[in-house]
């Protein structure tokens, strides 16, 4: 099933993530991030993404809208739109070995070693999903310790 | 008006009688004391005490659906609010414009098991349309309009709204808006292209239906579907909830659709080649097998939701708008076409399914038949009665037989399927439609769900009467279980108790039984007459089925015949 990204602009009130959520739990359907921000209107903006194939995806768009606190749900088109992530990782106590190779893994993925606190690593990563699925997935659990990650936050390309 | 200082329980009177409301539904307690307080200095307001929340809210409800207008109902924080879910559910699932308003603990203690407390915001979050909690008293009068707006604009539905106690005592200079600022765009208007293709569509037909639901109720748009129906030579089938729609002794009208639907109305979308529904949520009770449904038609579906629109079955036309709107961008369409002759020879078969196909009702065995109290209730009733129905087989027997001339004169839980629904809701039904008789359609076993309301009608001299098709049976599992379980009546008998006359009178109401068929009549022009509530306790045969029956998912036009 194809990832879908819906960007959907609503009130900030109490429970409004509940109200976009459970829309999603409802239909069984898993989301596999959220990110919310405050726009400088004072609005919340969500960024959602989530599996589903294009009947149940336009059904959850029309859901959305439906949804009193909603103002406006954008299906974002992964092609007209750029996506970036955070993760921030720490490793185990890594042997001098070990670490020489988070280090250089780390820079050819345009990341920065934030803190190195007796041989256990702060490293910074943004890029796009898959960039950071496949600089955590190469150092393995092994390595990794613990795994913090923003989720997706994207714009559109759309200029007006 | 200007600002005044007042507390936010005056305020949420003040913003109430703006709204016109006049009748309110509910039971007080701890943390809606002040609200009650409040209410002892507003003559205008007329508070019905019901003896459980959940028949406050089907009250409401019943209000709602006779008027159109919001049903309003009270209740204090903790089990007063949980008791609400089920009747908010029933009027979501209905789309009933009902404004629930529970009180709440002190902002200062929530989230802390304070007593009495429960997450209202949550719990009514997934069954209402909208909710809110009122956080300041300063929010207050504009959240009230709010509320109001939401139940009633596009699709109604229930809203529900949390008020702390404190925000209710505290005081503030306060101001009830005139015009509430509500965000939400409702696409009223049709797109002009969708219309001239259903129009193309409707035109072209050889065998067109029309299929009308609740919506059409709630847009007003009864008329407009005759019209188009008269222009078209189209007969109309409709959902539970659109019954009324057109008057069902109509030469169109062929009555109900679906499970225990007619045969006519249930061959007709088999048959027919295009099919407009409107106000129609296309629910699986109605369809049947969606890969069977209508399968010879194009499917135009008109709704004001746009989640609606495909949802449950292939759709060739959606068209997002109001129903009474689209209606009249169809009929005046229709009007500019050159008519054709024809549909004549599908306005031959629609008579004939009507005539051939016509229930029967005259049995007179005893213990009664059903179809036969049906018959005799019709003929006591004009047709400015309301008939409102409990669930389960009395439910369906007053869905599938009884005549309803007229909208908002059918008054039923559908989506939810309530038992416990009807009794309560023909309180809030007599209270907004005093001239009107107003007669439940009951079974023993919903009308035990909330018979504590009896209390209530008698105390307000609320005139009901609950005819009780009294089988001792849980009839439609015991239907389901004759049919599709081997006879293995398992967990539905009821047994002996209680006598429904002594309940009655135990009550002050007015009781009596029918044991034959030639007593119901002259017994229920008895209980209309009597000046009180009444209980007419109808024995009827335990035996009898709700036929035809179209199994879960089976085809509409291959129903169980006996």
């Amino acid at each position: 099933m194809k990832t879908r990204m819906f960007s959907v602009l609503c009130q900030n009130v109490p429970g409004v993530m509940m109200r976009i959520s459970r829309s999603f739990t409802r239909r069984q359907i898993n989301l596999d991030s959220i990110t919310v921000g405050i726009e400088p209107s004072g609005l919340a903006r969500v960024i959602l993404t989530f599996k589903a194939d294009d009947r149940l995806a336009e059904f959850m768009r029309r859901v959305l809208a439906r949804a009193e606190p909603i103002i406006d749900v954008e299906v974002i088109d992964p092609e007209r739109s750029i996506a970036r992530e955070i993760a921030l990782l720490k490793t185990k106590k890594l042997d001098e070995e070990q670490l020489w190779k988070v280090v250089e893994l780390v820079e050819r993925a345009g990341g920065k070693v934030l803190e190195n606190k007796g041989n256990v690593l702060i490293v910074e990563l943004s890029g796009s999903h898959e960039h950071i699925e496949k600089v955590i997935t190469e150092l393995g659990p092994d390595i990794l310790k613990e795994v913090a990650r923003s989720g997706q936050v994207l714009i559109s390309r759309e200029t007006c | 008006m200007s600002m005044v200082e007042m507390t936010g329980a005056k305020a949420l009177f003040e913003a109430l009688k703006a709204e016109g409301v006049r009748d309110i539904f509910g039971i007080p307690g701890g943390a809606m004391i002040p609200v009650y307080d409040a209410l002892y200095d507003e003559p205008e307001i007329r508070h019905i005490l019901t003896r459980h929340e959940q028949a406050a809210a089907h009250a409401a409800d019943g209000y709602a659906r006779a008027t159109g207008k919001p049903g309003v109902c009270f209740t204090t924080s903790g089990p007063g609010a949980t008791n609400l879910t089920t009747g908010i559910l029933t009027a979501y699932m209905d789309s009933s414009p009902v404004v629930a308003i529970s009180g709440q603990m002190p902002n200062s203690v929530l989230g802390s098991d304070a007593f009495q407390e429960a997450d209202m915001l949550s719990i009514m979050l997934p069954i209402t349309k909208h909710n809110f909690i009122i956080r300041h008293v300063t929010e207050l009068p504009a959240i009230i309009r709010l509320a109001f707006k939401t139940a009633t604009t596009g699709r109604p539905g229930p809203v529900h709204i949390d008020l702390p106690k404190d925000v209710q005592v505290s005081k503030a200079d306060l101001k009830i808006p005139a015009e509430v600022n509500y965000h939400k765009k409702i696409k009223l208007d049709p797109d002009p292209e969708d219309i001239r293709k259903a129009v193309r569509m409707l035109v072209d037909a050889e065998q067109p239906v029309i299929y009308a639901g609740g919506g059409v109720i709630w847009s007003s748009a009864s008329a407009e579907v005759v019209t188009l129906a008269e222009m078209l030579g189209a007969p109309v089938v409709t959902s539970l909830m659109g019954k009324g729609v057109i008057p069902e002794d109509h030469p169109l009208a062929l009555g109900m659709l679906g499970m225990h639907g007619r045969m006519a109305a249930n061959l007709a979308v088999s048959e027919c080649d295009v099919l407009l529904g409107v106000g129609v949520r296309f629910s699986d009770r109605a369809t049947g097998d969606v890969r069977h449904f209508a399968s010879r038609a194009k499917i135009i579906h008109i709704d004001i939701d746009q989640v609606e629109l495909g949802k449950n079955v292939r759709v060739d036309l959606p068209i997002l708008g109001d129903a009474k709107r689209s209606l009249a961008a169809i009929i005046e369409g229709i009007k500019l076409q050159v008519k054709k002759g024809r549909t004549s020879a599908w306005l031959q078969r629609v008579k004939r399914m009507r005539e051939e196909l016509a229930p029967r009702m005259d049995y007179d065995e005893v213990p009664t038949k059903p179809q036969r109290v049906i018959k005799e209730i019709m003929s006591v009733l004009n047709e400015d009665a309301i008939i409102v129905t409990e669930v389960g087989q009395c439910q369906m027997w007053a869905a599938h037989f009884y005549v309803v001339k007229k909208p908002r004169h059918f008054i039923s839980s559908g989506g939810l399927g309530t038992m416990g629904f009807g009794f309560p809701a023909s309180m809030g039904v007599k209270i907004a439609r005093p001239e009107c008789d107003v007669v439940t359609i009951a079974g023993d076993g919903s009308f035990l769900m909330n018979s504590q309301e009896l209390a209530t009608v008698v105390e307000n001299k609320i005139n009901v009467v609950s005819c009780i098709f009294n089988n001792r049976y849980l009839g439609m599992v015991k239907q389901w279980q004759d049919l599709f379980y081997q006879k293995r009546r398992s967990g539905v008998y009821l047994g002996n108790v209680p006598d429904f006359v002594k309940l009655a009178e135990a009550y002050g109401a007015w009781g009596d039984r029918a044991t034959r068929p030639s007593e119901i009549a002259p017994k229920l022009r008895e209980a209309l007459k009597c000046g009180k509530p009444a209980i007419l306790d109808i024995p009827i045969d335990p035996d009898e089925h709700v036929l035809p029956m179209v199994p879960a998912g089976g085809r509409l036009d291959e129903p169980i015949l006996t």
